[in-house]
Formats: C-alpha cells, sequence, structure tokens
C-alpha cells in the first residue's frame, strides 16, 4: 500500500516537475517574443541602408545588427571548423587506440578543461594575442581567429567526450560484425563504428555548436567591438549577436533600444536554430553516405 | 567420402588476464563436417570459437599458448604464428555470433560489405556472389524485390539467415557459428538448421549450442567443453 502511495506521489512530482518545465520555457520564449516582436524587421538588421546593396557588400551598416549576425556566423563555421578535427581524432583515439593509463590521464584534463571558466579562456586567449603581436607580427592583436581558436579550446572537451563516449557504448555485436568480415580496425572504424555513432558524436558537435554562438566571456576578451562591420578578415575585429545584446542591455538609452537588444536575442535564438538544424542536415547526409559508400 | 582434417588443435590454453579460460585444449575437425560444442555457461565456448579466427587479439590482457593449425586454400596455416593475412584468414574462416547483427544499411549494402571491403569492385560479380550467398541462405526469394530496403526491418530469423549469408558471399572454408539459433523462435531455428546441414558440401562448421536435440539433428560430433578442457561426448 505504501509503495503504491510512494509511486504514485514520484509520478505526480515528476509530471508536476515537467509541467514546470514547459511552463518556464514557455513563459521564457513569450516573454521574448513579446519584447523582440515589435522591434524584428528589416530596420533593426540593416538599419536604413537598402539589404540587397549590404547583401552584395556595396553598403556597409552603421545602425542594425547585420555585421553583428555574420561575425557570429563567422565565428561558429571559424570555431567549429578547428575544434571538430581535432575532438573527433582524439575521441576516436581515445575509444579504440589509447591504452587505460592514457584515457584516464586525458580523461582527467578533458574534464579539467571543460571545467575552466570562459572567462579564463578568454584571458588565455588575450594573452596569446599579445604574444603573437609582440613576437611575430604587429597585425596580430585580439581579432576573430584568436576568438575562434579561444571558442575551439572552450568546446573541444564535449567533442572529445561526445565522440568517446558514442564510440565506447556501441555494442560488441557492431563492434565485432566487420571484424569477423576481414575488415582491418581502421575500416572498421571508418565503416561501422563512426557511422553507427555519429548521432551522439553530432550531438557534442551541436552543443559545441550553442556553445559557440552563445559564449559572451571568452569573445569579450580577444577580439568583439562595438562597432566593427563585417570582418573582412581572419585578423579583423567584429561584431557578434551576443556581444550587442550584452551591450545594448548595459547602455541603452531609451525603451526602443532596449527592444532591439530582445529583437537581436531572437535572432540569435534564430541563428541557433539554422546552425543546429544544419548540423543535423549535415549528420542525416554524412551517415546516409558513409553508410552506403562501404 | 574420406574426410580430411580441416583445424588441428593441440595444447591450446587461453587467459583473460590472469584467469584461465581455456586449458590444454586437443582437438581434430574434419572438412565437410559439423562438430557441436556444447557446455555449461562460462566454461569458454565463445571463446574456444574466437581462437580460429582470432577474434581476441583486440581484448586487452587475452593471451593464447599451444598450437592451432588449420588448411585453408590447401595449405596448412598457423593463425597464432600471424602466417596469414587477418583479413583473409577472418574472410576464409567466418563467423555467426547469436544475436543477428546486420549492419543498418540495405540488405544489398550489407552483402555488398565483405565484397567491398576484400577489394571486389566489379558489380556483376558483386551481383552474382550476393544472389548466390541469398540462395543458399533460402533468402533469395524472400528479398529479391527489396534489396535496397533497411536490412534491419528484416524479421529475426531472416536477419540470421542476411548475416549467414553475408559470411558466405566470402566463400569461407570454416564457419563458426556461435549459438546461430538462440535468439530464434522454433521455426526460424529448424530452417536454419536446415540450411547449416546444407552448408557442409561446401565448409567445415563449428556450432556452438546449448541444445542437445539440435545438436544430435545436425552434428556429425559432439564435443564437450568442461572444466576448461574439450572432450567428445
Amino acid at each position: 500500500m505504501m509503495h503504491a502511495v510512494a509511486e504514485k506521489a514520484v509520478v505526480v512530482f515528476s509530471w508536476a516537475m515537467t509541467i514546470v518545465l514547459c511552463l518556464c520555457v514557455s513563459i521564457f520564449l513569450g516573454y521574448l517574443l513579446i519584447r523582440g516582436l515589435p522591434s524584428l524587421g528589416r530596420e533593426l538588421i540593416f538599419g536604413a541602408e537598402d539589404p540587397l546593396r549590404v547583401l552584395l557588400g556595396r553598403a556597409r551598416v552603421f545602425d542594425g545588427i547585420f555585421p553583428a549576425i555574420m561575425g557570429t556566423l563567422f565565428l561558429v563555421i571559424l570555431s567549429a571548423s578547428l575544434a571538430v578535427p581535432v575532438g573527433v581524432c582524439s575521441g576516436i583515439y581515445l575509444a579504440e587506440y589509447a591504452g587505460a593509463g592514457m584515457k584516464k590521464f586525458s580523461g582527467l584534463l578533458f574534464d579539467i578543461l571543460a571545467g575552466i571558466p570562459s572567462i579564463v579562456i578568454g584571458l588565455f586567449g588575450f594573452s596569446l594575442a599579445v604574444f603573437l603581436h609582440n613576437h611575430l607580427d604587429d597585425r596580430f592583436g585580439p581579432c576573430l581567429l584568436i576568438s575562434s581558436l579561444s571558442l575551439a579550446v572552450l568546446v573541444l572537451p564535449y567533442i572529445v567526450r561526445s565522440t568517446q563516449t558514442s564510440l565506447e557504448e556501441l555494442p560488441d555485436g557492431i563492434r565485432r560484425t566487420a571484424i569477423a568480415l576481414g575488415a582491418n580496425k581502421l575500416q572498421n572504424i571508418a565503416y561501422v563504428l563512426i557511422p553507427n555513432a555519429l548521432s551522439g558524436i553530432s550531438s557534442g558537435i551541436i552543443l559545441a555548436i550553442g556553445r559557440c554562438a552563445e559564449d559572451t566571456a571568452v569573445i569579450l576578451l580577444t577580439g568583439v567591438v562595438a562597432v566593427a562591420g563585417v570582418p573582412s578578415s581572419l585578423l579583423s575585429q567584429y561584431e557578434a549577436l551576443p556581444f550587442y545584446i550584452y551591450y545594448i542591455s548595459n547602455q541603452y538609452t531609451n525603451p526602443g533600444e532596449l527592444s532591439g537588444g530582445y529583437g537581436a536575442c531572437l535572432i540569435l535564438l534564430g541563428v541557433c536554430a539554422f546552425l543546429f538544424m544544419s548540423a543535423y542536415g549535415v549528420k542525416k547526409h554524412l551517415s546516409h553516405r558513409t553508410l552506403y559508400r562501404a | 567420402m574420406e574426410t580430411k582434417d580441416k583445424i588441428i588443435v593441440k595444447g591450446v590454453s587461453f587467459f583473460y588476464g590472469r584467469n584461465r579460460v581455456l586449458e590444454n585444449i586437443h582437438a581434430i575437425f574434419s572438412e565437410h563436417t559439423i562438430t557441436a560444442i556444447t557446455g555449461p555457461s562460462g566454461q569458454g565456448k565463445s571463446t574456444l570459437l574466437g581462437l580460429f579466427n582470432r577474434m581476441w587479439d583486440d581484448v586487452p590482457g587475452a593471451r593464447c599458448t599451444g598450437e592451432i593449425r588449420i588448411r585453408l586454400v590447401d595449405r596448412w596455416v598457423s593463425p597464432m604464428k600471424n602466417d596469414i593475412p587477418m583479413p583473409l584468414l577472418r574472410r576464409k574462416v567466418a563467423m555467426i555470433f547469436q544475436e543477428p547483427n546486420p549492419l543498418p544499411m540495405s540488405i544489398a549494402g550489407n552483402m555488398a560489405f565483405p565484397l567491398k571491403l576484400a577489394g571486389v569492385r566489379d558489380k556483376s560479380i558483386i551481383e552474382e556472389k550476393v544472389q548466390k550467398a541469398l540462395a543458399q541462405a533460402f533468402l533469395w526469394e524472400e528479398v529479391k524485390d527489396r534489396m535496397e530496403k533497411s536490412a534491419l526491418d528484416l524479421s529475426g530469423g531472416q536477419k540470421q539467415r542476411l548475416c549467414i549469408a553475408r559470411a558466405l558471399v566470402l566463400e569461407p572454408e570454416v564457419l563458426l557459428c556461435d549459438e546461430p539459433t538462440s535468439s530464434l523462435d522454433s521455426k526460424a531455428a529448424g530452417i536454419i538448421e536446415d540450411f547449416l546441414v546444407g552448408l557442409k558440401t561446401s565448409c567445415t562448421l563449428l556450432v556452438v549450442s546449448h541444445y542437445m536435440e539440435q545438436m544430435r539433428r545436425i552434428a556429425d560430433k559432439v564435443m564437450a567443453l568442461q572444466d576448461h578442457g574439450l572432450s567428445q561426448i
């Protein structure tokens, strides 16, 4: 009798918590929509410029968030391009080749790296920029490249861990199939293990992309500025949506500007959704291609 | 018909770390026969099968002593001495597992997979070998119209027959079957049994099984693995 009551209580509590959570997310999104939607429009993104001329690169936007959107996209794509190959390869090595000692040691290192506050990584990136400026070339300084490198370091543990875990969790049946058919270890990894673990690996990559898009502390110290235009090179300073939101919510002078901040939040969510969908599309395409190629 | 020896096992012991799994195993398996291996769980039956195609090579702490000789392509090879390339050994000494394990791709993709691994690129050869192996497994008629459909949608018995056909496509000389029917219902198991008996003409089969009735039906010889040793019963 007591057990039945306890079970019912657990179910009711879990149900209530789920409802509370759904309610919180709905309130959060609803509030953002109410505050941000009125400002959402051509003017918020392109200012007074003609969108076509801006998109063709014939006009610069000074009072819209188009450069921040582009800066965020560049930042995410560059960071992911740096972090994904390194992270996935490390994850494969740790799951399939490393000995127990190496796994333990590197696991500890990656856990420490995952726990480092992003502002510390930002400071490391800033120090790297100063070092490069002093010892390599004057053109180096806080810039898009340094921010991307720092963000790549920040998200590396997610990618390594998700790759390693998804490979290690594959059942023995799948693991032995290709080996028993005469595949060598590399063929087994390429044709069977990675395609089967792709879902878990891409989850880590998607998580990393989200983190790259939203992190403000790292970019604050490594190259983001309030006004820079669309970045023209890897060594340029740039604008980014998270920094715009931070800046505008601190410095707004009228409710219209703050509303623009909320509009930028919606656009940031849209950019993240676009990146997630792209990552999902790549995952689907890759798994199909990789599996059927073999 | 005079039968020749196919596999000779002399004084083989196998260890996981300090744990001895098999001790001083001696056995001879004849060509074109089915040998059933039985015994209580945890005695090392699957481990013994895995020795013939070196499935335990990548298992940390695994160690094997003694001698195993297999006559492949009309010459004696010693897998433990690495005198045959590993991929070739595993193509000629194929293995079927307890759980059917089709890869998450089409039926055609599954069947072509081992051939492509072996470097066969000619589509007509692939198609011919795939059709022959599927027909051998009594599966061709059931799947010929849906070769591009996912292999994961097949029934349990069909999946297992697909996995056996996938191994047969490489024309192995020895087929190691690790409890191939234990996850199937009696009807599907019966089909697999008939199929395995039919394979004797082209293969030497070693079948691990717990079902005495099944072993008596299909096997030419039954051996028991008990107290780490192998003996004929």
